[in-house]
């Protein structure tokens, strides 16, 4: 198994999940690098990425799964793709899969939000003081649900939250848990926005700048 | 990326549509470009990017230099409402900029319910919708497409149509354009300078003449514009111009595949067909032209599926060789083969084996008649036994679906013909039981009804389209009588239909029309959550004319049809004559049996037609 590591940012952001998987499929015949294809019925080249990123977001380190079939320099992978690929997305590095998925822990986020007034003021402490709380039940959408919402404490999920703010906006740097269960900043955003009206920012920007193990270093 | 933009994007849904950036899309750098084309679909993206037209003429435009051509598609609903309310103009995926700005604003036309968007799109950009509106040199509206073959409901709002296949006469355009602006012309000059282009036609330069019982008494050319406009062809379809590095868009489309144009134009001579006769003379392409060009675009686009498209893809001659030449190259690669268009008659057994290496997916039929009689009276030259013949080749292959279409309100239809569509669909059940391999899984025939809209440029263009209360009760009478639980029956409401059948055949009043239903919020006309019948006939009531008079009239032989200034190269004797053929019963043969002498072969000097 080999793995992609790649950047997604300007128009790239607003590829959703399985657009992307198509995406990555149609970019290795493009380049020129045949990979494994699922069994059955109806083979179609097989891609996975493991912690998929919302619409939307920004990244830079993201990490596609796949079967390179031919003997290949792998450095040379990295040029080949991001050649074959639509703007946006940059493939960095091409590896042997070694540490397996569920060895990722934490994601680190950056997110940035705006207010075109300002930010407002005493937010900064407000924000802090919600998320230093034992506990903070949130609603989120659901599709296994019968009601379709599902409460969630998210402070268990938040390893770390640092904010900082600035003339026209607040920054969140956040270390959530990455999986089993997951938590989307969007999540910690609409917390926010319910326990914090006055700091309900304008327009938000998620960035995802590390994938971490469970020691806190970075997972490849 | 601006930030506005990155706002409301935030906020709609499959924002992919709205950004750009896609594998293959040419951006242009501004100091080498100096003639900024906005090439405009009005439909939704997923559409707009399944046309093959829009794709060679992004790829015509783009290979000229100075020439920057940018995709324009219409808005989804909560992205226009975004829009408008952030005050973003239309702009082009490609820059981003807005196409106000552009020299050249053109619109494919291929569906008469996409008209409104058209006025949308012209609104959306912050241009006047009326072509006497926007005074200077740029932008200049171009529109072409099969619609154009009437322009007359959208003459007020376009300066140019462009008739006909667009590869060689958007290259002229441009080229006169970049003299008009070079040499100071008023757009005036240039307009009368564009209407002596084989293949344009000026609106603006005709005055539309009417008597007082509503028809047509004549439509006068001005300022040296010719009396009638010809379509354009592209004479060589080997050396034509075919899309191999095309844009993969990164969000699913409709026809997400590689699509490889066989031949253009059809041998059949269907009398209902509009397509039929505009895309006359038939032309086809080398096969071996055809692999490498199929080749080469699943390698540049990375599709892992390849259709074979024409107007009757089992019409083309060397079609099994084509096929063995492609899956050569496919099988291996595990990229699939799709053939849509196939006729019921020649459905052989060498094809259907080509067909099964690749997946197998649905069977589609268009009898279009329930029985021999109608069929022959719209020269649609399928016969029962070759239908069934068909049905078995597929059956006994393991297929265990087939869809039929059909059209109901075809002149000279009488309840028997009705009839006669449940019986053949029971006849195929029949089939299926005599020789499918595995009678357990069952069979799914799914018959197809839709309301027959007489179109301009054929045979049946005089006729009158039977009317909604009509076309219903043929329905009940089929959906009463057919019979079985292997045969699935969908009608499709006769609303569109009807309002299909007066804008394909309107003149120019309905451009008030048009631009009523607009204000009144009509777009995306072409979706049934967005579409309103009551305000189109709202709309017609004010403008005080009567939808029936354009749908439902029989139009007699000496009639000032108000598409007469445009030709697709067919005359109208003949098509008269196809006519009376039908009330006759007589069937045509098809061209290549006997040249029917329909008058498109003498669209290019010692030109032949292929058929």
């Amino acid at each position: 198994m080999h793995r992609l590591a790649f950047t997604k940012a300007d128009t790239a952001k607003y590829i959703s999940h399985l657009d992307l998987m198509r995406t990555f499929q149609r970019a290795f015949l493009r380049a020129g690098l045949p990979i494994k294809h699922t069994e059955g019925f109806n083979p179609h080249a097989f891609v996975s990425i493991p912690l998929p990123l919302s619409v939307g977001f920004s990244s830079g380190c993201e990490v596609l799964e796949c079967q390179l079939l031919e003997p290949v320099d792998l450095a040379q992978v990295p040029a080949r793709m991001t050649a074959a690929l639509p703007a946006g997305i940059t493939v960095t590095g091409c590896y042997e899969a070694v540490r397996p998925v569920k060895e990722l822990c934490w994601v680190n986020y950056i997110v940035t939000m705006e207010y075109e007034a300002g930010a407002p003021f005493g937010a900064e402490r407000a924000i802090q003081a919600l998320l230093a709380r034992p506990s903070l039940v949130v609603n989120k959408r659901s599709k296994k649900a019968r009601t379709g919402w599902v409460e969630v404490d998210i402070i268990p999920l938040i390893h770390k939250a640092t904010v900082e703010e600035r003339r026209d906006s607040i920054t969140l740097e956040l270390i959530v848990r990455a999986q089993n269960p997951g938590l989307n900043p969007e999540l910690v955003v609409s917390a926010i926005v319910e326990h914090c009206p006055e700091a309900a920012p304008d327009f938000v920007c998620c960035h995802r700048r590390a994938v971490l193990d469970k020691d806190l270093q970075p997972w490849t | 990326m601006n930030r506005t933009l990155e706002h409301i994007l935030s906020r709609v849904q499959k924002p992919a549509r709205y950004t750009g950036g896609e594998y293959n899309a040419v951006v242009k750098r501004q100091d080498e470009v100096d003639t900024r084309f906005a090439l405009c679909f009005p439909d939704t993206y997923e559409i707009g990017m399944s046309n093959l037209g829009v794709r060679i003429l992004y790829g015509v435009m783009t290979r000229m230099e100075g020439v920057w051509c940018q995709r324009v598609f219409a808005p989804w609903a909560d992205m226009e409402e975004e829009m408008r309310r952030e005050g973003v103009p239309l702009y082009g995926l490609e820059s981003g900029d807005p196409i106000a700005d552009f020299d050249l604003i053109g619109f494919s036309l291929g569906y008469e319910l996409a008209y409104t968007n058209v006025l949308n799109m012209l609104d959306l950009a912050g241009l006047p919708l009326h072509a006497a509106d926007r005074r200077g040199l740029a932008p200049i509206v171009v529109a072409g497409g099969t619609c154009a073959f009437n322009p007359e409901p959208l003459a007020p709002f376009v300066d140019i149509f462009s008739l006909g296949e667009g590869e060689d006469v958007t290259v002229e355009l441009i080229q006169l354009y970049r003299r008009a602006r070079e040499e100071c012309w008023e757009k005036e000059e240039f307009l009368q300078a564009a209407a002596r282009v084989p293949g344009l036609y000026v609106p603006s330069l005709y005055d539309a003449i009417y008597r007082p019982d509503g028809t047509m008494e004549a439509i006068t050319p001005r300022d040296g514009a010719p009396a009638v406009v010809t379509k354009r062809i592209v004479q060589d379809f080997d050396k034509s111009y075919f899309p191999v590095d095309t844009i993969v868009p990164s969000t699913e489309i409709v026809h997400d595949r590689v699509m490889l144009e066989l031949f253009r134009g059809c041998i059949r001579g269907c009398r209902f067909c509009q397509a039929g006769y505009a895309y006359r003379p038939v032309r086809a392409r080398d096969p071996k032209l055809l692999v490498e060009q199929g080749i080469a675009a699943c390698e540049s686009s990375g599709y892992q599926e390849m259709t074979l498209s024409s107007l009757s893809t089992s019409d083309y001659r060397p079609l099994e060789g084509l096929c063995d030449g492609l899956l050569d190259w496919c099988e291996p690669r595990k990229i699939s083969l799709s053939l849509p268009s196939l006729r019921a008659d020649n459905f052989s057994m060498g094809l259907m084996e080509r067909l099964q290496h690749v997946r197998k997916s649905g069977l589609t039929f268009a009898p279009e008649a329930g029985t021999q009689r109608l069929r022959d009276a719209i020269n649609k030259n399928v016969t029962e036994a070759d239908l069934l013949q068909s049905c078995r080749t597929a059956f006994s292959g393991g297929w265990s679906s087939v869809k039929l279409y059909f059209m109901l309100g075809l002149p000279t239809e009488t309840d028997e013909d009705v009839l006669g569509i449940a019986d053949l669909a029971e006849k195929v059940y029949q089939a299926w039981r005599e020789v499918t391999p595995n009678p357990r899984r069952g069979v799914t025939i799914t018959v197809s009804t839709a309301c027959f809209v007489p179109k301009p440029h054929t045979a049946f263009q005089w006729e009158a389209q039977v009317s909604m209360e009509e076309y219903r009760r043929r329905v009940k009478l089929l959906r009463e009588n057919m019979r079985g639980r292997s045969i699935k029956y969908n009608w499709h409401d006769p609303e569109t239909s009807f309002l299909e059948a007066v804008l394909s055949r309107g003149d120019r009043r309905l451009a008030g029309v048009l631009e009523q239903v607009w204000r009144m919020g009509a777009r995306l006309d072409a979706w049934s959550e967005h579409f309103s019948f009551e305000r189109w006939m709202q709309a017609m009531e004010a403008c005080g004319l009567d939808p029936a008079f354009y749908a439902n009239r029989v139009r007699p032989r000496e009639e000032v049809l108000p598409w007469s200034v445009t030709s697709t190269g067919v005359s109208t004797p003949f098509l008269w004559r196809e006519r009376e053929r039908a009330y006759q019963g007589v069937i045509t043969p098809d061209c290549r049996k006997q040249c029917t002498g329909c008058g498109a072969d003498k669209l290019y000097p010692g030109g032949k037609c292929d058929a």
